[in-house]
C-alpha cells in the first residue's frame, strides 16, 4: 500500500472500515496479498497489433466464460438473448424445462445469421433465407426439400451446443466446448457478489457505444482510481480516491473505494457537497437536518440505511456497513467491470471489435434496486450509438474522452508502452492474467508483446 | 492610518475558517485580543494556535450557535475571558440550501439568531463603557439573485435592516453598527472552492461576470470588516458596505 501522506494530498485521512474478521456480511473484505508483478512496461503493441488481436481471439475469447446478458430478460420458454462477441454471434435460449441452451447464431445451410442482436421471443428459429427451421433446443425441425440433399442434413441435424449457465441474475456462455466449470472460473467472486442480490434490481440503462480504442484501453480505464484527480475533479467531493483497497485474485480483481466522503486531495468543506447531498436524500435523510460534520456523513449514511432500509423495502441484511455507501468495484476477467452498490449496479461489458483492434464495443448496463412492494419497472430499451454522438453521463463522458487519443498515442514509435504505478496494480494484474492465457502460465518471453 | 485597534477586545463568532478566520487574523495582527468560536473542537484549536503568533491573547472554544443556551454561555465566557468586549463580528452561517423547509430554520437560527443573541450579550458591556463596534455580515446574494430563491439570501437580507435599526438605537451609547455584504469569496475548503471542482462551467460563468476576472479573497473582505470595526471608521454608523470587486450590477445611489 502506498504512503498516502507523501502523495499530492491536502490531508491524511484514516478511513473507518468494517472489521475484516467480522465484516457483518457475506462479502469478504480482507486485503488480499499484493502479487509481485514487477515494474516492467506493458507493451503498447498489444493494443493495436492485429496479430495480438488474433492471439486474443484464439486463446482468450474462444476459451473463457463470457457474460451474455441478464437472466430476467428471458424468463419464459422461447425467450432468447442474441449477443455478439468478435466475429461470433450466439443465441442463448430458455428451454421448455426452464434450463438454458446456447447455440452459434448461424444457419447450418449457407451461414446466415438466424436472428439480429438483441432479446426476443421465439417458438422456433427459422432462417430468413431458405427457411431452415430450428427448434428451441437447436435441432433442425424443418429442412425444405431434404430429399434434394443426397448427403442428408448436417451432422446430427442440430446446431452445436455451447456451454452456458445462469449465475446471480446473469447468463454466461463460452465458445469453448471444453471450458472449465463456471464455478471454478468465477471463483472466488460468488461470495463477493451474491450478497448484492441483483435479482432484486431492474434495468435502468442499456446502452452500447462504439468506442475508438482497443477493448483493453477501456478495461484499464476502469481499473484504477489514479485518474480521478485527472479527469473527474467533481468526484473529489464524493469519494476517497486515495484510500483505496486493491485485491487481486487468481484471474479477477477488485478495489474498494469509500463513497459519500471527501478526497484527501481537497480541503474538507463545511457544507455538504451536492453529490453527497443526493446520496443522503436517496437514503431517505434530510441533509438540511444533518448536524454532523461532512467527514462523518459516510458513517451516518451507513447507520441510517441499516436502520431504515427494512422500512423502505430495502433488505441490506447480506451486506456489510461499508457496502451501504462504498463502491466495491470488480473486474471479471476478461471484460466485465462492475461497480456494485447496495442500491444499484453499474456494469460495463467491454467487447473487442470483430476485425479492428482500434475499435471496441462498450456496453453500459445499469440496474437499480426495486424496493419490496413497488411495481417492477418496464424494461428500458437498448440504445446504440457512436463515440461522442450522445452523452452517457458526465462521469462516463469524462472516462471516454481520452480513449481515442490514448489509442492514437499507443501507435507512436515514441511510445514503448504503459508506465504503470502502484495505484494501477489492477492493470498490471489484468495484463498478467492475459499474458498467462496468451503465452501459457509464466510463458511470456522478453520479446513477446 | 492608525486603526486604533491595539489592545481592543474582539469576539468573532465563526472565526476558524474563511472570512471569519481572516477577520480574526487581521484583528490579532492589529493588536486585538480575540475570542473565536467554531463548531469543531479541532478547527478552534488549530485557529487559536495559528493566531497566537501575533502575540495578543487569542482564546477559543467550540459551540453550536443553534443551541441557544450553549451559545449564550459561550458568549458570557468570551466576554469574561477577554475581560470585556469592544468589537463584535458574528459571522457563522448555515449556508444555502433549497428543497427542505428545514433550511429556513437553519438560516434563521444561525444567520439571524446567531448575530441577534451575540448583540444582546455584548450590548450591556458596550453600553456601560459607552463604546463598541459591531459589524454584521450579509451577502450580495441579499441584493441580487444568486443560487435560486432560498432561505440563506432572505435571512441574510434581514441583517441589513436590523443593522441599521441597531445603529439608530445604540448610537447614543457610542456603539456603532455597520453591515458588510461580500460578493463571492473563494478559499480552500470554501463553497466556491467546491463549486470550482464540482460545477466548473457555473464557476467560469461567475468569473466572466466579475469585473476584475476573479473572486474575492477572505482577507479582502476581512480588511473592510475590520476597518468598520475600528476607530478609524468612527463616523461610519448604520452604513452598508458592499465589498464585491464590482460584481453586483445595481448602482448604489
Amino acid at each position: 500500500m502506498w504512503d498516502t501522506a507523501r502523495m499530492d494530498v491536502k490531508r491524511v485521512v484514516d478511513v473507518i472500515r468494517v472489521d475484516p474478521a467480522r465484516p457483518g456480511g457475506r462479502t469478504p473484505v480482507e486485503k488480499a496479498p499484493d502479487p509481485e508483478l514487477g515494474t516492467a512496461v506493458i507493451p503498447a503493441e498489444r493494443y493495436y497489433s492485429e496479430e495480438f488481436m488474433k492471439l486474443e481471439w484464439e486463446r482468450v475469447w474462444t476459451k473463457v466464460w463470457l457474460l451474455g446478458g441478464r437472466a430476467d430478460d428471458i424468463p419464459e420458454p422461447g425467450d432468447y438473448i442474441c449477443t455478439e462477441i468478435g466475429k461470433e454471434s450466439v443465441l442463448i435460449v430458455r428451454q421448455a424445462d426452464g434450463s438454458l441452451r446456447c447455440f452459434p447464431n448461424v444457419c447450418l445451410h449457407r451461414g446466415n445469421r438466424l436472428r439480429p442482436e438483441g432479446i426476443g421471443k421465439a417458438t422456433e428459429f427459422r432462417c430468413m433465407y431458405h427457411h431452415w427451421t430450428y427448434g428451441l433446443d437447436g435441432r433442425i425441425e424443418r429442412l425444405p426439400d431434404l430429399c434434394t440433399f443426397p448427403q442428408g442434413g448436417p451432422p446430427g441435424m442440430t446446431l452445436r451446443s455451447l456451454p452456458c449457465t445462469e449465475w446471480n441474475s446473469f447468463v454466461w456462455f463460452s465458445l469453448n466446448p471444453e471450458v472449465e466449470p463456471f464455478d471454478d472460473y468465477i471463483a472466488p467472486l460468488k461470495d463477493h457478489l451474491e450478497p448484492y442480490h441483483p435479482e432484486r434490481m431492474a434495468w435502468k440503462r442499456d446502452v452500447t457505444v462504439e468506442w475508438d480504442c482497443n477493448w483493453k484501453a477501456s478495461v484499464d480505464a476502469f481499473n484504477e482510481t489514479y485518474h480521478v484527480q485527472g479527469i473527474h475533479p467533481q468526484l473529489l467531493w464524493y469519494l476517497d480516491d486515495v484510500n483505496v483497497q486493491i485485491d487481486c485474485y487468481e484471474r479477477h480483481n477488485r478495489y474498494l473505494i469509500p463513497f459519500a466522503t471527501i478526497s484527501p486531495r481537497v480541503a474538507m468543506p463545511s457544507t455538504i457537497p451536492p453529490a453527497i447531498d443526493e446520496i443522503m436524500r436517496n437514503a431517505g435523510m434530510d441533509p438540511a437536518d444533518y448536524e454532523g460534520r461532512v467527514g462523518d456523513i459516510r458513517r451516518d449514511v451507513q447507520r441510517f440505511k441499516r436502520e431504515h432500509g427494512p422500512a423502505q423495502g430495502k433488505d441490506y441484511s447480506a451486506l456489510n456497513d461499508d457496502q451501504l455507501t462504498d463502491d466495491y468495484h470488480y473486474m471479471i476477467f476478461p471484460n466485465v467491470a462492475l461497480n456494485v452498490h447496495a442500491d444499484d449496479i453499474l456494469m460495463f461489458r467491454q467487447r473487442p471489435h470483430a476485425t479492428d483492434p482500434n475499435k471496441m464495443l462498450y456496453d453500459v448496463w445499469v440496474f437499480e434496486l426495486v424496493p419490496e412492494g413497488e411495481p417492477w419497472p418496464e424494461r428500458v430499451k437498448h440504445r446504440r450509438f457512436k463515440h461522442g454522438d450522445r452523452s452517457i453521463g458526465q462521469v462516463l463522458d469524462q472516462d471516454a474522452h481520452n480513449l481515442p487519443t490514448v489509442q492514437l498515442g499507443m501507435q507512436s514509435d515514441s511510445f514503448p508502452g504503459l508506465w504503470i504505478g502502484e495505484q494501477e496494480l489492477r492493470i498490471r494484474h489484468f495484463h498478467k492474467v492475459l499474458d498467462d492465457y496468451i503465452y501459457g502460465p509464466g510463458g511470456k518471453g522478453p520479446d513477446d508483446i | 492610518m492608525d486603526l486604533g485597534l491595539q489592545g481592543k477586545k474582539a469576539i468573532v463568532v465563526g472565526g476558524a475558517r474563511g472570512i471569519g478566520y481572516a477577520v480574526a487574523e487581521v484583528l490579532a495582527r492589529e493588536g486585538c485580543d480575540v475570542a473565536l468560536s467554531a463548531r469543531g473542537e479541532d478547527s478552534v484549536k488549530d485557529a487559536v494556535a495559528a493566531l497566537s503568533r501575533y502575540g495578543t491573547r487569542v482564546v477559543g472554544k467550540p459551540v453550536n450557535v443553534k443551541r441557544a443556551d450553549d451559545y449564550k454561555a459561550w458568549l458570557d465566557w468570551a466576554i469574561e475571558a477577554l475581560e470585556g468586549v469592544d468589537v463584535l463580528i458574528p459571522l457563522s452561517s448555515a449556508s444555502g440550501g433549497i428543497g427542505s423547509e428545514k433550511y429556513w430554520y437553519n438560516a434563521f437560527e444561525t444567520d439571524v439568531m446567531g448575530p441577534v443573541r451575540a448583540i444582546e450579550a455584548v450590548i450591556p458591556t458596550m453600553t456601560e463603557q459607552q463604546r463598541g463596534a459591531i459589524v454584521l455580515v450579509s451577502t450580495t446574494s441579499a441584493l441580487e439573485a444568486m443560487g435560486g430563491p432560498q432561505a440563506y439570501n432572505a435571512m441574510k437580507a434581514s441583517l441589513i435592516t436590523y443593522g441599521k435599526q441597531l445603529a439608530l438605537a445604540h448610537g447614543k451609547d457610542g456603539i456603532r453598527v455597520n453591515v458588510v455584504s461580500p460578493g463571492p469569496v473563494e478559499f480552500e475548503g470554501g463553497n466556491w472552492d467546491m463549486i470550482k471542482g464540482t460545477m466548473e462551467k457555473f464557476y467560469q460563468s461567475q468569473l466572466r461576470q466579475q469585473p476584475m476576472g476573479r473572486l474575492g479573497r477572505p482577507e479582502e473582505i476581512a480588511r473592510a470588516i475590520v476597518f468598520l470595526a475600528s476607530d478609524a471608521a468612527s463616523w461610519c454608523n448604520g452604513s452598508h458596505l458592499v465589498v464585491d470587486g464590482g460584481f453586483t450590477n445595481r448602482t448604489h445611489f
